[in-house]
Formats: structure tokens, C-alpha cells, sequence
């Protein structure tokens, strides 16, 4: 059956493959009438897979017939991602081989081409997720009438969806994979905005742990362009078009693929992923423009999958591409003091030990702090300069916070300043400085007991509750009390439990929920001069799975 | 790499800083004006929410909160068997040490705990401790508004009112003497004066928000800062007789010296016999071992410190910490130095004695010196029950009583009777 579907599915990239584009458009809703008669059929009961196969493929070709090509931000280009969603879904659900009735709010929409195979496995992924799982609260995932069903009727857990999701992403290297669903999933209101987050800090947290664990074999070195490597199981790849210089080091990661290490990923049937690259300068192209159009996640939009890296397409644009470099040489550069962007972006895209990793977020946390030690020094929290750095100084402090935590748990080095400060702006400072001790002791005091990490929130909440008190019996002023409360609600926030390359992921997280909407105009030299690496490295980064990190990057620059 | 590595050095060297100066290094010294004052003890908490709690008494009569920080396992209330335990300070305004002493040793203690060590967490999970840096924070704003390094002895001594809150409390000395003489109680005295108390006109703010604290909360031991002199000063501090000088005992005069001590021995400018005087013509013939009774040194009616000894039987000494009532800033650290065991060691004093639980009525203390003792618990309408205990120096040793009340006692003595006369009705066929 798996490769029945295969070679349908096959068949079908094939003829997709000429109009794939690169980027992956957010649909938008602007399908034909024709299609939503297609899509609304309403489905009582299961119906034979044959049948339900066929029915998909007359529609797509519809579909296909009816698009065009995919040159423009074009629906075109819009139905192939379709397609390729589809794919995705479908191969999320692979192995899979339930038969329940479900409805898909998907093709009322008109939006989705309904998949060839259960229509089942083109629902929404976050539903049934249990809630009891990871801590997560998906409780609201459950108000969704359909769900995932695997072979012997129990649901898909949100696990196995995340890890589906994160192969999926991390096979086909390309984040858009995972923008796809999401916006389509947001667009038709099936999920929230921070549901959405949720899932995609989940994703990303997945996918780190895949390159994590290929990391050991694989060799940062080995960048290179136009490397056509393909994987054992992909039958037909020979066709593929529009290698370009954008290939992906994700190369390396095909490299021992393991069908061993993630034993639940079946996905054979691969998308061929040179399908959906296209020559670079197109990309160029689209990119620029598209970089025109902001950094919005949101599908409504009608951005090209790029649009979360408009100032990293830029930038590649504009550099040489210098080949691959020794780790050693990065690590150097690294350390000469670069900017914490270019530490990110060596981050994300490159496999280096965990220890090296350790270091570099020391590092990096070394200078956020004594980066953001300027912000803090202005007296008021609201920050000096008259800025809406309300939220800007939050996470600031937040995040400087986090770096003095973090230099405590690597050692003792105490380099904060004394907790009484006689003078003003050491107030919050001195707040922050004796909640941080108290966090601090907090964790020693849990581990040396065996107990459970404490509960943030819960401390959160008491604290809250005390402050209230306090400032209703006049022991401590409101905006102290607002300050103390915003620290914790920051801390809150954060796991403080996570390895080091996750905060970074959390800290971004962070960074990006209090960034304004809008972004700046990035000076494109500044860009440039910033990342000295070479534009493969910079390629790699810009398969971070998260549009978060990027708006950080690009924020980063700015300032 | 190399940054990198000159930054784990320079890690290192400021570890190697720290670690020099101790925990002391956590702890800046100096003054704290009211807001400050706020601040660090907001600080305190913040660092150690689990065990400390701020709380306010009352307001000055200039609107500032009387301000205390309390420590303890499970702040906020009191539980059986933990005794209470508070100190004052800054009663006149212009005497500054103790202020600051109190507030770096709430600090010292947060930190302490959360570095693991085991005398204070010991101490906090069996007492609950209670710091009130300033009982007089308008006066301390007056003293330190002063210009200049020299503070007037008197400027910010007594509150807004231009009262003197040490001689302000109402006067028990009087009517314990009097009682002694014509009978009568000589401990307790507070419990039927809660009226009196609202009531009197004379109280200023300050000393009525203390008045309500000590009626509310059972305290066992505590001290009262002061400044001006170099001793640990107890009961009484009013003479008998009513002249200047005169050794004026309490019933607990040698439970007293043992506390007074207990404190001026881990002081080593306290406790120096060679110390000279503070002033040249100070008259410190009273002083011995770096203690004094109040009354022998010279007489003081109205005081907090018998107050709080005769109205709920709390034991509290008088601490005078500085020859200096407003030394220099940069002196806070010395002072610091030379007091810290002492006000630690003190609190442990409270674990001394006989202690228990009386059922349903709840628990008690009694400070003793060593020696035997025959402890009688009563109270009005029950039967009193007297107990020979045999007290060591340290710990306390525990003496549960059951008192069995009057009523119950008066109803078994009527059931029996009635037995009886059913059973000699019986036999007699009555």
C-alpha cells in the first residue's frame, strides 16, 4: 500500500515539479469556486482508498490545470504548495491507515486539495493532542471535531505530530514545510496565534534534537552548493530541476540517513526537495521582493515562504560565496567578539559538539549582558530614551537575567554588583538581583533534595499575590510592585530548565514577543559587514525553523 | 578563542575576589534613609520569599510604615512550639547603628540559609524572628538630614511629636513596686489595659502600634538597639526608690544577666574590661563584663524594655552599640563585624528555659537560668499544676502541662459523689 501511494505520489511531484517554486506561498483565499465545489463534499463514512485516491488526483490536476505556473506569488504557486502540504500531511500520517470519518473544514475553505489518501491525515495537527503531555496545555486543540487516528484507533499524540512535523522539516530542509501548515491551520482558525507558537517552539525543539543527533556524524565542512545528493529511498529524483546554489547543506544531513534513529519516520514517499528549490537568482529575485513585503508570519499576508528571511536573502545575495570553512576558523571568528547574530547564525545551521555549544551560549550570554548592562543603567525601567522600550527593557532585563543565571551555573564568577545599591536605577537592578539568588537557590535546593524542579508558576503566582498585598498595605509602591511582577512574568516565560541551545531558542522567543509589528529598514551594509561567513553557512542558517530567531537576528543588526 | 579564555580568567579572578571577602561581600554597608530602608528590606524578601515576610505595624506619625521583617520556616504565622522572637531598633532617631545592624542582618541571614548554613537554618525553622529596623523612621530622617558628618546628639532623638518614645511607654515599673510592696501581680500586667491603651492620649503613634504588636504576638525574648554608649543594659530600668543610681532587680535578675551576657560576650568592644569610656567623664561603674543593670546605671521610667517584660512577661535587654549615636558611614562595617555573633547568638537564647504545651490552650515559654525549678502552670478557673523541672543551660527543656479546669474537676467530684450515695442508698435502703 505505502508504495502504491508512493508511486502515485511520485507521479503526481513529477508533474508538480516544473512549477514548484521555492518559496511556499501562503495561501490565500482566492480559490476558484470551481474548487470549492470540488472540496465540499461532506464525508459520512470512509470511503475505499482507491476511490478516495482517485477523487484527490482528478482534483489536484483540477487544481493544477486551473493555478498555472507558479512564477508570481501566484495562486499557482499557492496550489503547489498546496500540493505540498498535502504531502506533508499526508506523509505525517503515513503508516497510518485509519478509517474513520472525518470532515475537513480544509476543503470548505477551498483552500486545501484534498488528499488522495484517508482524508483523515490532512487534518489539522494539533488536534488530539494530549494534554497531559509535555505540560502543554492542548486542551484547546480538543474543541476540534476531527482528529488523527492511527491503526488500532488511538489518537496521534502531540508528540508524534511535533516529531512528524520536525522530520518532515528537517528531510525536506525547509521551514516552510511547517509555515505552511501552520498558516493554514491559523487562516481557517483552528488553532490560535500562540497555539501556534506552541507548536513551532515544539517543532523547533524536535528538530533540534534531530540535528542533534546527527550532528556526531556529520561534518560542518561539508557546505556545499549544488550538491545533488539524494536519498536511497526516493525513487525519482533524476528529473530534478533548479538545483541552485540555495541547496542545502541539509545534504549533510541525508548523509547517514537514518532510517534507524527516527524509527517512526516512514515518510518514504520524500518530496523531492530539489523540487522545490529553484535557481538562485529567480530566488533572488523573489526574495527581494518579497523581502519588500516584511517579516509577517501570518498567512493573510500572502507571502512567499521566504518572508521570514528577507534580510538574510538579502544579504546572501550580496555575498560571495566563499566555500566551506574549517570549524576552528568560526569557532574564531566567533569568539573575536562577533555579533551575537553571527553566533546564531552558526548556530542554527551548522552540527557542533555540545560542548562547543555550551561555551558559545556563554559567550553569547557574556555579551547580551553586557550589552543590555547599558540598558539597564538608565534609572527608569521604561527605559531612557522615551522609546516604547517598555517591553524592549522587559525582556532586556529579562534576558539579562537570564545571562547572570546563567554565568552562575557555569561558575561562581560573580560579576553582579552588590544587591543595595544606594542609588535609583540600581532599584530594579537589586530587585532582580535578589530574585535571580532566589531562583538560584531554588534549583540547588530541589536538586540536592531530589525533589521535582519547582514550579515557576506556581512561585509566580505567590508572588504576584504578595506584591499585591504589599503595595495595598503601602510597603512597597506600585510601580515597584509592577516591576517585581514583570520579572517574574518574564522569568515565566522561560524554562529555565533547558539545555543551552534551547535558550537561545527561548530567549529569541522572548526577544520576538516584544518586537514591534513593523519592521525597520535594515541597513543593508551593516548586514553585510556583520556576517563574514560565507553565503552557504548563512543558507544553512536560514533553515533555523523558526521565524522567531530571524526577526531577532535582523533586530540584532539593527541595533 | 582567546577572548574567550581571557574571560574565563578574569571569571576566575573575580571568584577568587569573592570568595576573599566572604559573604560579607554580598552585603553593602551603608545608610539606608526610608526608602532605602524599603528597599532592602523588599530586597530580603524578594531573594528569600520561602521564609521572610514584610509587615507593618503602623505608620509614624509623618505617615512612614513601621516596617518589620519577619524570618522564620513558615512566615506569617505563628506556629506551636516555634517561639517568637523580635528586635527593635532606632527608637530615637539619631541613633543609627542598630538601624542598619538590623538590616544587614536580615540580609546576612537570607544569605546564610540559601548558602546552607546549618546553625541559621536551624534557627529559622525553630523560631520566628521578627526585625524592626526603625520604630522611629521621622527621627531618623531628621538626624540624617543634618549636614555634615556631626550629628547633633539630640537632633531626630525623639519622634515628630518631639516625644521620646523610650520614655513614653506607660509606666509598669511603678505599679510592679507598688504591688510589691502591697501584693499583687507582678507579670501581666497588660491584659486588662487594652482600653487604657487606645484610650491614652499621651501614646504617640509609634508607641501605640508597639503596644498592639506585643499585646498581639506572643513575644518570648527580645532587644531594643540603641546608641550612644558600649553595653547590654536589663531590667529594671527604673529605680525603686526613684533615685539615679540604684540596682534595681527583676525577679528574673539572674536569667537576665545570663541574656545580657549572652550578647556582650561575642562583642569584643563590649566585653573588653579595658575598654575606656566613651566619653571621659562617663560614669561605666555599673558596667561589668560589658553588661549593666538599667537601674544601676541610671533610671529610666517608662521605658519599652520593662514595658514589655511586666505587661506580657517578654524578656528585653537594652543594646547601646556605638559610643557614636551617628557614626560615619564608613564605620558601618566594623560595627557590623563586632555585632553580628553577638545578634545572632542572642536570637538562640530564645531556646532556652521551659517550654511546652499546655492541651488546648496552646503552648508557652519561660526563659530560665540552670537550675531547679518548680514550674507551676495555672490559669483562673483551673487547677494549678506544679512541676519540678530541672533546667540545663541549653536547650530548652520541655514541661507539658494538663491543667485540668476547675469545672471539670468540681463536676468528677460531684459524679463521685452521687455514686457514693447511690451505693450507700442501696446498701442502706435509703
Amino acid at each position: 500500500m505505502a508504495s502504491k501511494y508512493v508511486g502515485l505520489f511520485v507521479l503526481f511531484q513529477l508533474l508538480a515539479l516544473n512549477v514548484l517554486s521555492q518559496i511556499s506561498a501562503f495561501p490565500t483565499p482566492t480559490a476558484s469556486t470551481d474548487d470549492k465545489t470540488v472540496y465540499n463534499r461532506q464525508l459520512t463514512e470512509e470511503r475505499p482508498l482507491q476511490e478516495q485516491i482517485a477523487e484527490a488526483d482528478s482534483v489536484k490536476a483540477a487544481v493544477q490545470s486551473a493555478e498555472g505556473k507558479r512564477s508570481t506569488a501566484s495562486k499557482g504557486a499557492e496550489s503547489e504548495q498546496d500540493l505540498d502540504d498535502f504531502t506533508v500531511l499526508k506523509s505525517l500520517a503515513d503508516g497510518q491507515k485509519s478509517k474513520e470519518t472525518t470532515e475537513l473544514p480544509l476543503k470548505k475553505e477551498g483552500q486545501y486539495v484534498p488528499d488522495e489518501s484517508d482524508s483523515t491525515k490532512s487534518r489539522r495537527l494539533t488536534e488530539d493532542y494530549d494534554s497531559t503531555k509535555n505540560g502543554m496545555d492542548y486542551g484547546k486543540y480538543q474543541d476540534d471535531t476531527e482528529s488523527f487516528r492511527q491503526v488500532d484507533g488511538t489518537s496521534l499524540t502531540a508528540e508524534d505530530i511535533v516529531q512528524k512535523i520536525a522530520n518532515k522539516i528537517y528531510e525536506e530542509d525547509d521551514r516552510g514545510v511547517f509555515d505552511r501548515i501552520v498558516s493554514k491551520l491559523l487562516k481557517l482558525g483552528l488553532i490560535t496565534d500562540s497555539q501556534a507558537d506552541t507548536l513551532e517552539y515544539q517543532v523547533a525543539e524536535a528538530l533540534q534534537d534531530l540535528i542533534t543527533k546527527n550532528a556526531k556524524n556529520n561534518e560542518i565542512d561539508d557546505v556545499e552548493s549544488n550538491d545533488e545528493e539524494t536519498r536511497g529511498e526516493q525513487e525519482d529524483q533524476g528529473s530534478d530541476t533548479n538545483k541552485d546554489t540555495w541547496e542545502p547543506p541539509s545534504r549533510r544531513y541525508n548523509k547517514d540517513e537514518d532510517d534507524d534513529e527516527e524509527n517512526d519516520d516512514e515518510i518514504e514517499d520524500e518530496v523531492d526537495r530539489d523540487a522545490e528549490e529553484e535557481g538562485d537568482d529567480k530566488a533572488n529575485k523573489t526574495w527581494d521582493k518579497d523581502a519588500e513585503e516584511g517579516n509577517e508570519v501570518r498567512p493573510e499576508d500572502g507571502l512567499q515562504d521566504l518572508q521570514y528571511f528577507p534580510n538574510f536573502y538579502r544579504l546572501l545575495s550580496s555575498l560571495d560565496s566563499a566555500g566551506v570553512v574549517e570549524c576552528e576558523t568560526y569557532t574564531d571568528r566567533l569568539m573575536s567578539g562577533a555579533p551575537y547574530v553571527t553566533r546564531l547564525v552558526f548556530l542554527a545551521g551548522h552540527h557542533i559538539s555540545s560542548q562547543w555549544k555550551e561555551n558559545l551560549d556563554a559567550m553569547i550570554a557574556m555579551q547580551t549582558k553586557n550589552k543590555l548592562g547599558k540598558a539597564l543603567g538608565p534609572p527608569d525601567f521604561t527605559g531612557p530614551n522615551g522609546k516604547n522600550l517598555d517591553e524592549d527593557d522587559n525582556t532586556k532585563a529579562e534576558a539579562a537575567k537570564m545571562q547572570k543565571e546563567y554565568e552562575n551555573l557555569k561558575d561562581s564568577t560573580k560579576e553582579e554588583q552588590p544587591s543595595t545599591e544606594t542609588n535609583q536605577p540600581g532599584k530594579s537592578e537589586t530587585y532582580l538581583e535578589a530574585i535571580r539568588k532566589n531562583i538560584e537557590w531554588l534549583k540547588k535546593h530541589n536538586k540536592e533534595e531530589g525533589k521535582e524542579d519547582y514550579d515557576l508558576s506556581k512561585l509566580k503566582d505567590f508572588m504576584d499575590q504578595q506584591v499585591d498585598s504589599y503595595i495595598e498595605k503601602g510597603i512597597i509602591a506600585k510601580d515597584e510592585g509592577d516591576t517585581i511582577k514583570r520579572i517574574y512574568s518574564s522569568l515565566e516565560a522561560v524554562t529555565l530548565a533547558v539545555l543551552p541551545y534551547e535558550r537561545i531558542l527561548v530567549r529569541a522567543r522572548l526577544w520576538d514577543s516584544s518586537l514591534s509589528d513593523s519592521d525597520p529598514d535594515l541597513d543593508r551594509e551593516k548586514m553585510v559587514d556583520s556576517l563574514q561567513y560565507s553565503k552557504p553557512l548563512v543558507q544553512a542558517a536560514g533553515r533555523f525553523p523558526s521565524p522567531v530567531i530571524f526577526r531577532m537576528l535582523t533586530r540584532e543588526i539593527r541595533d | 578563542m582567546k577572548h574567550f579564555t581571557s574571560l574565563v580568567l578574569f571569571g576566575a579572578a573575580v571568584v577568587a575576589l569573592v570568595s576573599a571577602a566572604g559573604s560579607e561581600g554580598e552585603i553593602s554597608f551603608e545608610y539606608h534613609r526610608y526608602e532605602e530602608l524599603r528597599k532592602a528590606l523588599v530586597s530580603v524578601w524578594l531573594q528569600c520569599p520561602t521564609i521572610t515576610r514584610i509587615y507593618t505595624i503602623g505608620e509614624s506619625f509623618e505617615g512612614r510604615e513601621l516596617l518589620v521583617l519577619e524570618m522564620t520556616d513558615n512566615p506569617g504565622t505563628h506556629e506551636p512550639g516555634e517561639p517568637e522572637f523580635k528586635y527593635i531598633a532606632n527608637m530615637h532617631g539619631n541613633e543609627a547603628v542598630g538601624r542598619e545592624l538590623l538590616i544587614y542582618l536580615a540580609q546576612y541571614l537570607c544569605n546564610q540559609y540559601q548558602q546552607g548554613n546549618e546553625t541559621v537554618i536551624d534557627l529559622v525553622h525553630n523560631t520566628r524572628i521578627h526585625f524592626m529596623p526603625s520604630m522611629n523612621p521621622d527621627g531618623f530622617e531628621k538626624a540624617a538630614s543634618q549636614p555634615g558628618e556631626i550629628k547633633d546628639w539630640f537632633v531626630g532623638r525623639s519622634n515628630a511629636q518631639g516625644v521620646d518614645l523610650n520614655r513614653n511607654f506607660p509606666d509598669l515599673d511603678r505599679i510592679i513596686y507598688i504591688n510589691e510592696r502591697e501584693g499583687g501581680a507582678n507579670n501581666h500586667l497588660l491584659q486588662n489595659m487594652k482600653k487604657a491603651v487606645d484610650e491614652n492620649t499621651k501614646l504617640a503613634p509609634e508607641t501605640k502600634a508597639v503596644i498592639h504588636w506585643i499585646m498581639d504576638i506572643p513575644f518570648v525574648l527580645s532587644a531594643n538597639l540603641h546608641g550612644g554608649d558600649v553595653v547590654a543594659n536589663y531590667p529594671y530600668d527604673e529605680t525603686r526608690t526613684g533615685s539615679t543610681h540604684e540596682y534595681s532587680s527583676s525577679p528574673d535578675d539572674v536569667m537576665f544577666k545570663s541574656l545580657a551576657r549572652a550578647y556582650s560576650i561575642y562583642n569584643p568592644v563590649m566585653s573588653d574590661p579595658n575598654r575606656a569610656p566613651c566619653r571621659k567623664n562617663d560614669d561605666d561603674s555599673s558596667f561589668k563584663d560589658g553588661i549593666t543593670n538599667g537601674g544601676a546605671w541610671y533610671s529610666v521610667p517608662g521605658g519599652m524594655q520593662d514595658f514589655n517584660y511586666l505587661s506580657s512577661n517578654c524578656f528585653e535587654i537594652t543594646l547601646e552599640l556605638s559610643c557614636d549615636k551617628f557614626p560615619n558611614e564608613d564605620t558601618l562595617k566594623s560595627y557590623w563585624e563586632q555585632n553580628r555573633n553577638s545578634l545572632v547568638n542572642y536570637i538562640e537564647q530564645v531556646h532556652r528555659g521551659v517550654k511546652g504545651f499546655v492541651p488546648k490552650d496552646g503552648d508557652y515559654w519561660r526563659l530560665l537560668a540552670p537550675g531547679n525549678y518548680k514550674v507551676a502552670a495555672s490559669a483562673p478557673g483551673y487547677l494549678t499544676v506544679i512541676k519540678k523541672v530541672a533546667v540545663s543551660y541549653s536547650p530548652a527543656t520541655r514541661v507539658d502541662f494538663e491543667l485540668e479546669s476547675l469545672m471539670e474537676r468540681k463536676e468528677e467530684e460531684r459524679e463521685e459523689l452521687m455514686d457514693w450515695w447511690k451505693m450507700m442508698s442501696e446498701t442502706l435502703n435509703f
